[in-house]
């Protein structure tokens, strides 16, 4: 029971607005119920990630639920945890000590859940991410959190690679946000790509606080031929960068030859919002929309039926929690320890996004989860089958 | 004793004296800090409680600087992650002890406030308001872009909590134990507040008063202006400095985004609701500003559509902010309590 610290008119009134608490998904009081708490943020500028990821738990859910798995529903709890490390530290508190989850899903920034991982092993709560690409996430290993989304390290010898052996590229500009995974990213791109022969022109890092890319797209205008640009940044700043660069005459959008090679950050539509300047942009996605395989094609129409729209990579990843929750749960699982184990002994699944199979750092090892995509002139993808 | 108004005379001033005892406060304040954790057992609620403590604490100082000497300090933030860093690269890097690295913490935020102050001593209002404002965006960029000693935007992680305290004939007192930790940052924060009180109520309380009300008429009567602002800043930076270091020790984590300018305006929020320039009403501003967003968690995606109507609400029908708020509504009360006395009688 939580007392007020102290009573007073406003507290009254906000008292009397939280006892409109939405109780969690849909009680079922005759089937057993398997807890996921949901840490993501929901504030802020990474809510855009939390708001999706809302929509591909809440499909998933209902999904699952219609039937039920092994006599159990799966019920949700979401909290704001606001990508950052105190907000995310109180949020994971809160579901751990009131609501008492089985399983707890989340964050999609690194800081937040490397200040979280901590908090579910001292609870021994199995904690599965799906959108924090920082290396030390899972490396050394924490026996209580896995990783769907392939990390940091991953990700940038695949695209270093790619650009260099696919797209011919041989000199680079990097543009990172100051960020745990932003500079990791980049880090880990310009190490492959010098290793494979190729030349990192200009090392850009820039704060969140950065709205004007004029003069850093000037810059780069005057390093020589640029080949490839790899922009590891959230979606407003990118699409700063991804007009700035076409203005200034780089990239392929505005007339230039340079390919600018986004990352997994970006939502659907960011294209749509860039317009023109985004022609030829490659970027890896987690989903592939084009996908043939039958559980994608499910999953598109369900989705696109419940919310009147085309789903994301980042509805995708969040569906991809659940459906792999609901598969740990169909072998067996059913309590926090149980499901932890069930986690680690995932082989072969098949999820939206990809497969799934745990290394013994709990990091997913397999590589089809990553997409790359170029936008054509209509601002349509082209899936580019690299992986 | 027939009469009973005589005998109500001398209850009645009894209890006036006892409400208007500073002593009497501060020991209820104390019980009611070591009764907190007894009663929000669970550890979300503990830990809620450790963020209103440092809260506290970034509120007060604060609260000295811009509600007794009228400097518009906007550079908080920055002193907090000075506090902060300071400390834990001081415990992480060099294995300096905790304590030693706490004041170290203060001792710096405390110059770099001075510094501040000496470099914005001719400015005022405003210009002094963007002066702090840009130290705070300084001194962001530079925990973010010195990766080599900061860790910049990689952080530092696991960050041990302050050490155990060892004391002959008694139980070994872990701080990792958030009872304890809150029991350890609200009585410093309880014990700043004191040392405050006694200093805003002492002669340099009235001269930094007498420098917010008018500076010119404060120099004319001899006062040293320069050198009493550099002091109210130096004070409520070192403050800030203290919140930081238990921040650190607390949340285990450190990146700079945590001390963003953000938080200078949400620190001077706390000041505004609870009531400027009174030290008692930041504690409430503090309290119910980070323990709102909390108990509106259950509204889910409103929450904080909520929480910013109600601050807007507190600084439109409170301009006072909480203080005032609950002084008139003392006063009417007194009133009608009066009134109703007087028609008894009559």
């Amino acid at each position: 029971m939580i007392k007020q610290p102290f009573s007073s008119l406003l507290i009254s009134a906000a008292l009397a607005g939280s006892l409109l608490v939405s109780t969690p998904g849909t009680l079922y009081a005759a089937d057993k119920v398997i807890k996921i708490g949901a840490l993501f943020p929901m504030s802020g500028p990474g809510s855009y990630f939390g708001a999706q990821d809302k929509q591909g738990i809440e499909l998933a859910i209902e999904q699952i639920n219609k039937t039920g798995i092994n006599g159990y529903k799966l019920e949700v709890q979401f909290e704001d945890s606001s990508c950052s490390p105190l907000p995310a530290t109180q949020a994971a508190k809160r579901l751990l000590e009131q609501y008492k989850p089985n399983v707890v899903i989340g964050e999609e920034c690194s800081d937040a859940t490397l200040a979280i991982m901590p908090l579910m092993e001292q609870a021994k709560i199995p904690f599965l991410n799906a959108g924090s690409s920082s290396i030390k996430v899972t490396e050394p290993g924490n026996p209580w959190t896995f990783r769907i989304m392939p990390n940091e390290v991953m990700q940038g010898v695949d695209i270093a690679t790619n650009a260099y052996k696919k797209l011919n590229a041989r000199t680079a500009v990097l543009l990172y946000e100051n960020t745990n995974a932003g500079i990791g990213n980049a880090k880990v791109f310009s190490d492959t790509f010098t290793k494979l022969g190729g030349k990192i022109l200009a090392d850009i890092g820039f704060g969140r606080d950065v709205n004007d890319f004029t003069s850093i797209a000037t810059r780069i205008a005057g390093v020589g031929k640029v080949d490839v640009i790899p922009t590891y940044t959230l979606e407003g700043q990118g699409l700063k960068i991804t007009q700035a660069l076409a203005q200034a005459g780089v990239t392929k959008g505005g007339g230039g030859q340079s390919i600018q090679l986004g990352t997994i950050w970006l939502p659907f539509g960011f294209e749509q919002k860039a317009g023109k300047a985004s022609l030829g942009y490659v970027r890896i996605v987690q989903f592939d929309p084009t996908d043939k395989r039958e559980i994608v094609r499910g999953f598109g129409q369900a989705f696109k039926a419940k919310y009147n729209q085309d789903p994301t990579h980042i509805n995708a990843h969040a569906y991809d929690q659940i459906i792999l929750i609901a598969d740990v749960v169909r072998r067996g699982a059913k309590d926090a320890q149980s499901i932890r184990d069930g986690l680690a002994a995932t082989k072969a699944f098949s999820g939206v996004t990809g497969s799934v199979e745990f290394d013994k750092t709990n990091q997913n090892i397999k590589m089809d989860t990553i997409h790359y995509m170029e936008t054509l002139p209509d601002l349509s993808w082209k899936a580019l089958g690299w992986n | 004793m027939s009469n009973p108004e005589i005998a109500e005379q001398p209850i009645t001033s009894m209890a006036n004296s006892i409400l208007t005892s500073r002593r009497f406060w501060l020991i209820l304040a104390a019980i009611v800090i070591s009764l907190l954790p007894m009663i929000f057992t669970d550890s979300y609620w503990r830990t809620n409680l450790i963020v209103c403590a440092i809260n506290v604490m970034l509120a007060i100082g604060l609260d000295f600087i811009i509600g007794y000497a009228g400097q518009l300090n906007l550079g908080q933030s920055a002193f907090y992650g000075i506090g902060a860093y300071v400390s834990t690269l001081l415990i992480t890097k060099l294995g300096v002890p905790f304590w030693i690295a706490f004041g170290c913490g203060v001792l710096l935020s405390g110059i770099a406030g001075m510094l501040l102050s000496l470099f914005g001593v001719r400015l005022r209002g405003h210009y002094l308001a963007i002066a702090s404002l840009g130290f705070a965006v300084i001194t962001y960029q530079i925990l973010l872009n010195w990766i080599s000693l900061t860790q910049g935007p990689l952080g530092i992680y696991a960050i041990p909590p302050p050490p155990a305290l060892r004391l002959a004939g008694l139980p070994i007192i872990e701080f990792s134990n958030l009872a304890n930790l809150f029991y350890l940052t609200a009585g410093f924060a309880l014990l700043i507040y004191v040392l405050l009180d006694q200093l805003v109520r002492s002669p340099i309380g009235e001269t930094l008063t007498a420098i917010r009300e008018d500076e010119v008429s404060a120099a004319s009567l001899g006062i040293n202006c320069q050198k009493w602002k550099v002091f109210a800043f130096a004070i409520g930076s070192s403050i800030a400095g203290a919140a930081g270091c238990f921040y650190a020790s607390f949340v285990g984590t450190l990146v700079p985004d945590a001390f963003f300018i953000t938080e200078s305006f949400t620190i001077l929020a706390m000041v505004i609701v609870g009531g400027m320039g009174t030290l008692i009403g930041p504690v409430f501003g503090a309290i119910l500003l980070t323990v709102l967003p909390e108990l509106l968690r259950g509204i889910g995606d409103l929450r904080l559509i909520v929480y910013g109507v109600a601050v807007t609400l507190v600084v439109l029908f409170m301009p006072g902010g909480m203080v005032q708020a609950a002084r008139l509504t003392a006063a009417r009360v007194r009133r009608v309590v009066r009134g109703a006395g007087t028609e008894a009688t009559t």
